[in-house]
């Protein structure tokens, strides 16, 4: 079942005189349950794609269809209660709430939602739980290494129940061992949590963990390769 | 609705933490803030302290909260004018809680020696007086027993009390002989031999400079004025400025004493050259002191704006920098679905937990110090021991403030309102940014 649809998505941004295309005819379907890695060099396109994906910018044409969504047509109000309950972010770094505990951070997402005090804790304890940072849940990020940070951030991703989460270069400020932890994390959750991820990156080991990999190149598809067929 | 208190008090919680996270940035902003309270609290106690002090010098020593004249007397200052002495004890008899001081005044000349200057005599009766003002103790040098003559040199004379400025002009001494020369009231001219028996402290500049005090009886030897009296003080117990409905109660009495005055005069008609008698409060008596009040109230509503927006530049400037700083932040939360309003709630919510610490500081300290203020006093006594004059009121050496309530809370009101207001802009610009642009 398809999750995401992009269809002709464009996008030209001004630089004083100058216009620059950073994306250009975007054609991408995107079905439930996908751990999707979106691959290319610096510059092509590929932050932006997740911006646009996750409505925190706009594209210059084409479509978006999230969840049967068209997020161009949404209000900036309806845009913020979309990526509130229908969308997880990772970002590369500043992710954190840096004077809130790992459990607090965790647990923003679903206060803003909503939910039950008491479910939110239960939820952040989970997640951090599944992360395997329940012992270090009231530590401040300033406490917490880069891996763990990230770590923190996936749980908070899965703890509001998104149907996708977006991870731009999750791994690019961890070393090795790091980034390989931390995937095998989101790999594992994609499937236990039944979660749909698109994660940005140029780092090989990521690429490999990727079950399906889009890549770009100057703002625009060249190769869309599901692995194993 | 728990769900709502719960986001509240995240929201809240997030906001308390991001007060102390640059805490001397905070402590400082806090300073300047508190401190404009501490400066408002102490300037309002100041000024109430001095209005306190220009009201009871105008109703307790010499004009009284009520004067009740003749119009031709209040215009004209007319010897004539009089209120015949049965109003007065009518009036005593009606109402008993009241106290009543009748007086007379005229023009004269004074001579002591080579000098002599143009006085304005005021006779009392000093056992009516002493309850209603406190004239006759407001004595610097002396006596005040107006009714006793002095014994000198095988004589009696009888006994004046001089303005101070009065007495320093002219280079009279207690027990100097002073000759006063009137044209009386049945035309003749009305001379006396007299004795200083006291010199008075500073009242208003007009009386120090003018003023002699004598008995009703000296005055009517003097001026063969029989008919009745100039003028009525009227005085009662209230605390100006204290008693939140005194202007009430003074507007009551005065209405009443109107009433039984109006019924007197139908009773007992007066002859028309004087005109109707008035009963004016303190306010009508001294229209500049009770313009001066008004102005005192505006211009602490004026300053008290001037000193908290220039505080709340601090704040104006926390808030800046600190949403400047995180802005990135701001992106990530806003991505997560954090909402522009509850974004530009939570901001607030800083700038709100910054300014209620400053309250609670600030009214601390400037209460503090205002009891101080307000028990101890400034004392200007070594360099002003008269106190001073100025635009025609006269302030005693020591300088007490007067602190009420409203003064801490209008204050800490004024702090509040403005700041939050200085807070918006910070606030707004936290919810512009776009995501995506915050995080390249």
């Amino acid at each position: 079942m398809s999750l995401l649809k992009l269809q002709n998505v464009s996008k030209v941004y001004q630089q004083g005189q100058i216009q620059v295309q950073a994306l250009k005819d975007i054609q991408l379907e995107v079905q439930e349950g996908e751990f999707l890695a979106l691959v290319g060099p610096s510059g092509s396109g590929k932050t932006t794609l997740l911006n646009i994906i996750g409505g925190l910018d706009d594209s210059s044409t084409g479509s978006v269809i999230l969840n049967n969504i068209e997020l161009t047509c949404l209000k900036e109000s309806e845009l913020s209660d979309f990526r509130l309950f229908q969308l997880g972010f990772i970002f590369q770094a500043y992710n954190l709430v840096p004077v809130l505990s790992a459990l607090e951070n965790v647990e923003l997402v679903t206060l803003l939602q909503g939910r039950p005090a008491k479910e939110c804790r239960e939820r952040a304890e989970h997640y951090l739980n599944l992360v395997g940072l329940k012992a270090m849940k009231d530590r401040r990020p300033s406490a917490l290494s880069g891996g763990q940070q990230q770590r923190v951030a996936v749980a908070r991703a899965l703890a509001a129940e998104p149907r996708l989460v977006l991870a731009d270069e999750p791994t690019a400020n961890l070393d090795s061992e790091n980034a390989t932890a931390l995937l095998d994390i989101m790999h594992r959750l994609s499937h236990e949590e039944k979660t749909t991820f698109i994660f940005s990156t140029h780092d090989q080991r990521v690429m490999e963990r990727a079950e399906r990999i889009v890549s770009l190149r100057d703002g625009q598809i060249y190769q869309d390769q599901v692995k194993g067929e | 609705m728990s769900a709502v208190f719960a986001r509240l008090n995240m929201l809240m919680f997030i906001a308390w933490r991001n007060v102390w996270r640059n805490p001397i940035r905070s402590v400082l902003t806090v300073s300047a803030l508190a401190g404009g309270v501490i400066m408002l609290i102490l300037y309002y106690s100041l000024m109430a302290g001095i209005s306190q002090q220009m009201i009871r010098f105008a109703t307790e020593i010499s004009t009284g909260r009520i004067q009740i004249q003749r119009q031709a007397f209040i215009q004209d200052q007319d010897l004539y004018a009089t209120i015949p002495w049965q109003y007065l004890t009518q009036l005593e008899q009606q109402n008993p809680s009241l106290q009543f001081a009748p007086r007379l005044y005229a023009a004269a000349l004074a001579s002591h020696q080579e000098s002599s200057t143009g006085v304005q005599i005021m006779a009392v009766d000093s056992q009516r007086e002493r309850p209603v003002t406190k004239l006759l103790t407001h004595v610097r040098q002396g006596q005040m027993n107006l009714e006793q003559g002095i014994e000198q040199d095988g004589m009696t004379y009888a006994p004046v009390v001089l303005g101070y400025q009065l007495a320093r002009n002219m280079g009279v001494t207690l027990g100097d002989e002073l000759v006063l020369v009137s044209q009386a009231a049945d035309g003749s001219i009305g001379n006396d031999l007299f004795r200083v028996a006291g010199i008075l402290k500073p009242i208003n500049p007009t009386f120090d400079r003018m003023g002699v005090l004598m008995s009703i009886e000296s005055y009517k030897a003097l001026m063969y004025l029989e008919t009745g009296i100039h003028e009525i003080i009227v005085n009662f117990e209230i605390e100006p400025l204290q008693t939140s409905n005194s202007e009430d109660w003074l507007s009551t009495i005065q209405q009443q004493l109107m009433t039984q005055i109006t019924a007197q005069e139908q009773a007992q008609p007066l002859d028309k050259l004087g005109g109707k008698v008035q009963v004016r409060n303190w306010r009508e008596v001294s229209p500049s002191l009770s313009q001066m009040l008004a102005l005192s109230h505006s211009m602490m509503l004026m300053t008290g704006v001037v000193v908290m927006s220039l505080a709340s530049l601090g704040m104006l400037n926390t808030m800046l920098m600190a949403v400047h700083e995180r802005r990135q932040e701001f992106a990530i939360l806003r991505a997560i679905g954090m909402k522009r309003r509850w974004l530009l709630l939570m901001v607030s919510l800083e700038s709100l937990f910054l300014a209620l610490i400053s309250a609670v500081m600030g009214s601390l300290l400037g209460t503090w110090m205002s009891l101080r203020f307000e028990h101890q006093g400034i004392d200007f006594s070594a360099s002003m021991p008269d106190g001073y004059d100025w635009a025609g009121m006269v302030f005693e050496p020591v300088m007490h403030g007067l602190l009420l309530p409203e003064h801490i809370y209008q204050s800490c009101l004024m702090m509040l309102v403005i700041s939050m207001l200085a807070s918006l802009f910070p606030a707004w610009l936290s919810t512009r940014h776009r995501p995506a642009e915050s995080m390249r």
